[in-house]
């Protein structure tokens, strides 16, 4: 489970990032994150990943209280949660079942085990074909898939997705939403989008962030600012 | 090891540099090294055989010198006491000069000094045998231990000052040149690095392949500049051994394990090896975890 509870965040020159914020996410959920450019859906992703400081309130994800101030555990905490950006971040040195295998060598699994699971998350994505390209080599979508095939992999219960549909054109979109439909069964997905048919054709929870406030957050909602 | 090769191939002038410092520090660490160890084995060589030798004058007849030798003889505290004559001084002379005939031309042995070369039973005994040598007749100059361990203990701690400092220089250099080296490195992975401590990377997994590489590097260089090393005194064996001639072997004590530095052997090898490496370990080590820090925090 996650919980903010009334978080606050500045930015380094004062201004606020995100003002006393609360809600709770259940194991399993599925649940958009929309508003406007710096509405704060980024901030609240990287809250999660321990990448930035909370000035008030506290983070909670599963048994880690993120916000404590001795939190020591970032490492540990990161390893539950699968990322997907808009911007891929794909190694270019490395091939596909490289860049995927990554998500479970940094929890230190044995080779045989990787294998098992990057063939497993490739076929999730479909992309088992294209295991030994490079990124140079792929599509914007097939990096979108390796990006999203490497969240999935080595047990990360938690998908964060940062406009993961941002750089892609309307119909890989529709592929790529597939794939995130497939895996909302199994995962908690936190998906920060302000793209509007997604939110509306495919309803899910739906938390709406404006000028760092949290403005509404309705179940089975659709885009409305 | 792929890894580490291919991150080298792809910076060879970053690589050329790491390791061109990396190999003279050891290197002359080595050298300083070996150095102290002589120094150390003669002067526990010296230390362990109390010897005078007493210089006769020219003038001074052999009846002169066996006079003085069976009353140093009678007081009991010699273990050993041998005649050198004018003609054999002349003879270790000679095999000193060899490659020098102008300086043998100029010399015979009627104007070298014969000697006596007394072993003493105690090395206390020697400031007393000393002192009696030179109130004999015809005795010219007596030399005697004291001297010889001051003047190489002197030698010794000038030689460790300086290894003190020159080493502590020469450590900094290569811990400067290493660290800029990774850091270059480091910079360009920066994204890398970034991703992987998302995914949940522990800071000593992303530091594990610069730590890899440089320590890569250390062990190259180490391995070379004890080529150089051994391939130095093997060829020096021969001048070696005129220079320690009559010394049956240099012994020293290294982490209270005894070790024999003369005649050259295998042991003595490794130990120079285990001691650059060390050093080696030491600053690629540091420089690996110094150049990473700054971007892990």
């Amino acid at each position: 489970m996650i919980s903010f509870q009334n978080v606050t965040v500045r930015y380094p020159l004062g201004n606020l990032a995100l003002e006393k914020i609360s809600f709770d996410i259940e194991d399993g959920e599925f649940v958009y994150l929309v508003g406007p450019s710096g509405a704060g859906k980024t901030t609240i992703l990287r809250l999660l990943l321990d990448d930035i400081d909370v000035h008030e309130g506290s983070v909670t994800v599963d048994d880690f209280e993120v916000t404590a101030p001795k939190f020591h555990q970032a490492t540990q905490l990161r390893q539950k949660i699968g990322i997907v950006f808009q911007d891929f971040k794909i190694l270019s040195e490395s091939n596909v079942y490289e860049n995927v295998a990554l998500s479970m060598l940094v929890k230190g699994y044995h080779k045989s085990r990787i294998a098992k699971e990057v063939e497993e998350a490739l076929r999730l994505t479909g992309i088992e074909d294209k295991k030994y390209f490079f990124p140079v080599q792929l599509s914007a979508g097939e990096l979108q898939r390796v990006a999203i095939a490497r969240a999935v992999a080595g047990d990360r219960s938690i998908i964060l997705a940062d406009e993961p549909t941002g750089n892609l054109d309307p119909q890989t979109t529709w592929e790529v939403m597939k794939i995130f439909k497939k895996l909302e069964k199994t995962k908690t997905i936190i998906f920060a989008t302000h793209n509007t048919d997604i939110v509306n054709s495919m309803k899910r929870r739906v938390i709406v962030l404006k000028k760092g406030k949290l403005i509404k957050d309705k179940q089975k909602g659709g885009y409305e600012l | 090891m792929n890894d580490i090769l291919t991150s080298l191939r792809r910076t060879p002038y970053q690589t050329f540099a790491a390791l061109s410092v990396l190999f003279f520090t050891l290197l002359l660490s080595g050298l300083l090294f070996i150095s102290l160890t002589f120094l150390q084995g003669l002067l526990n060589y010296v230390e362990t055989r109390p010897r005078v030798i007493v210089y006769f004058q020219v003038k001074a007849d052999e009846d002169q010198i066996f006079a003085v030798r069976d009353k140093i003889k009678n007081t009991n505290k010699t273990t050993e006491i041998k005649y050198v004559s004018k003609e054999e001084a002349f003879e270790i002379y000679k095999e000193f000069t060899q490659n020098d005939p102008l300086l043998l031309e100029m010399t015979s042995a009627e104007i070298l000094p014969a000697s006596l070369e007394i072993d003493a039973t105690k090395p206390e005994y020697l400031p007393e045998l000393a002192e009696m040598l030179q109130n004999q007749p015809g005795v010219d100059e007596v030399q005697y231990q004291k001297d010889i361990i001051d003047n190489l203990l002197s030698l010794t701690s000038k030689v460790r000052k300086t290894t003190v400092v020159f080493f502590g220089y020469l450590m900094f250099m290569s811990i400067i040149v290493l660290t800029t080296t990774l850091s270059f490195k480091i910079a360009l992975k920066r994204e890398e690095i970034g991703i992987l401590k998302l995914l949940g990377a522990s800071n000593m997994y992303i530091r594990r392949p610069f730590i890899g590489e440089s320590i890569f590097l250390g062990a190259l260089a180490a391995a070379l500049s004890n080529i150089v090393l051994i391939g130095t005194l093997i060829s020096m064996n021969s001048f070696l051994q005129g220079y320690f001639a009559g010394i049956p072997n240099l012994m020293i004590s290294l982490g209270g394990m005894p070790l024999q530095v003369w005649p050259f052997n295998l042991s003595f090898a490794v130990a120079t090896l285990a001691i650059t490496s060390i050093f080696s370990l030491f600053i690629t080590l540091t420089s690996s975890f110094v150049a990473t820090n700054r971007y892990l925090k």
